[in-house]
């Protein structure tokens, strides 16, 4: 593959579900991936940290498929910078 | 010797609704929700904005400056309506009901707000110390001690922390505590005040907390809305209510407890079903003999459709027959608060015949086909009715009050 952000998105759901990231396709569900809601959650917060982007709930209920979130990813970087995500720390 | 009958004879309340039980019912009657821009927490840096907020409370209304220096707000509004239920309740306290009286309360998280402040000034500020009096205000049983101390109540006195079904299963025990003979009076009940800018933060990430309202069982609603406050009720068994002429608002009839013992947040259908129908049973009551449902109805999309579910498998042809609301719809979810701000609501509707609608309502969702009491209030008697609170963690509590003849 050689499209850094899908290689990028793939290495983050690998981290958070702990699987080998070689599993994981542009054409994988969540759902075939065995990602519950927790660890739905926990991927839009590793996403928006490794991207430095706010996933808005709304975009965010309607993913399904791993090419959705590249895509997604791809349509908030190419579009006007939102305001900045919260700082992760206060400091 | 059979087991005692548990009776309600006192009520005190504190919520967005209202800063007593008269202005809660008012609201509950209205229809008026209370859900609103946060005004105590800076909402600038947060996905959400609104909550079911306590708004014109002043701390020193109710309590001296040394006081306050002792309470956070949870355990405030554990007093407030400690206070207040008490004195609705007539009862003339002597040294021996003192010893034979229980507190047990339901608190999600405790003293958010004085945690909050303490790390904020270690980790932000930099300071090398917090407040000293930081665990006192914080634990989660601060709520019950200072109860026991206002009244000087020296029988069993604890904290029940069940998440959002916290105040259900305090009850619960409180009435189990009075009908085995372990107490003689209970004040029981719960109390939150879960607005600190962390935990907001950490239920924004949560992606659970609508960005307007809640709409339970509607097929636009967007989530939970937080709230806060406290219950508290005056439990007695029935005789000794009866003996000494008190207002009696119904019977805590029964309790019905289960786990789903299956993920950490998400609701099976199982276990809420087995609740209800514990429930019933506890409570020698049958199906077709509950009128409402005081539902647990967060209106997230994961809890309405499974509740609406297990009503109907529990009650079959009868769910047609009964009406459900959520109330949390006006004061928010109040979290270890909401069942006992809730059993406010059952046991008013009761008294009242009245039944408190689910506000904010605009379509149901196809998924949920009950008589949900759509933003208006209804007329009806009620002989008995259930009060559903199912916890993250799937721990679930069920209530089942029923109105006393007269």
């Amino acid at each position: 593959m050689s499209d850094p952000l899908a290689e990028k998105v793939i290495a983050t759901l690998a981290a958070v579900k702990h699987i080998p990231p070689e599993k994981i396709t542009l054409d994988s569900s969540l759902a075939e991936l065995g990602f519950d809601s927790l660890d739905t959650i926990s991927m839009l917060f590793e996403l928006e940290n490794a991207f430095q982007i706010s996933i808005p709930d709304e975009s965010a209920r309607s993913i399904r498929h791993v090419r959705e979130i590249v895509e997604g990813i791809r349509a908030l970087q190419a579009a006007p910078p939102p305001p900045p995500p919260a700082p992760a720390s206060a400091n | 010797m059979p087991p005692r009958r548990v009776v309600i004879t006192g009520l005190g309340g504190i919520c967005a609704l209202g800063n007593d039980v008269p202005h809660i019912w008012d609201s509950l009657r209205a229809g008026r929700p209370a859900i609103g821009p946060i005004e105590n927490v800076d909402t600038s840096e947060l996905r959400f904005r609104n909550a079911a907020e306590v708004r014109c409370y002043d701390p020193s209304a109710h309590f001296t400056p040394s006081a306050v220096d002792h309470l956070d707000r949870f355990a405030q509004f554990a007093l407030v309506a400690a206070r207040e239920a008490v004195r609705d309740s007539g009862i003339a306290w002597t040294p021996e009901l003192r010893e034979r009286s229980a507190v047990v309360t339901g608190s999600g998280v405790g003293g958010q707000s004085t945690e909050d402040a303490g790390f904020e000034d270690v980790y932000k500020r930099g300071r090398g110390r917090v407040h000293p009096l930081t665990i006192p205000r914080t634990m989660a049983n601060a709520g019950a001690s200072h109860i026991t101390m206002e009244f000087r109540l020296t029988g069993p006195a604890f904290t029940i922390s069940t998440a959002c079904s916290s105040s259900n299963h305090a009850l619960a025990l409180a009435m189990q505590l009075i009908r085995g003979g372990g107490a003689d009076l209970a004040l029981a009940g719960g109390s939150e005040a879960p607005l600190s800018f962390g935990l907001l933060k950490a239920w924004e990430a949560m992606r659970v907390v609508a960005p307007d309202t809640c709409r339970p069982f509607c097929s636009d609603r967007k989530g939970m809305i937080l709230g806060e406050g406290a219950g508290m009720l005056v439990l007695e068994p029935l005789d000794a209510a009866v003996a000494r002429g008190a207002h009696i608002y119904a019977e805590l009839a029964g309790a019905g407890l289960s786990s789903d013992a299956h993920h950490i947040t998400q609701p099976t259908l199982e276990g809420p079903v087995r609740a209800m129908r514990a429930a019933l049973e506890d409570a020698a009551i049958r199906p077709e003999q509950i009128g409402y449902i005081n539902a647990h109805g967060t209106g997230t999309p994961g809890n309405d459709p499974v509740e609406t579910r297990a009503i109907r498998q529990v009650f079959g042809a009868a769910a047609d027959k009964l009406a459900v609301s959520s109330t949390k719809s006006m004061h928010g979810h109040a979290l270890g608060a909401a069942g006992a701000i809730e059993a406010l609501a059952v046991l008013l509707a009761m008294h009242e015949g009245i039944l408190p609608p689910t506000a904010n309502f605009t379509q149901a969702d196809p998924e949920c086909d009950l008589d949900y009491i759509p933003n208006l209030a209804r007329s009806r008697p009620i002989e008995a009715a259930l009060s559903n609170s199912f916890a993250f963690g799937g721990l679930n509590a069920v209530l089942a009050f029923r109105k006393l003849a007269k």
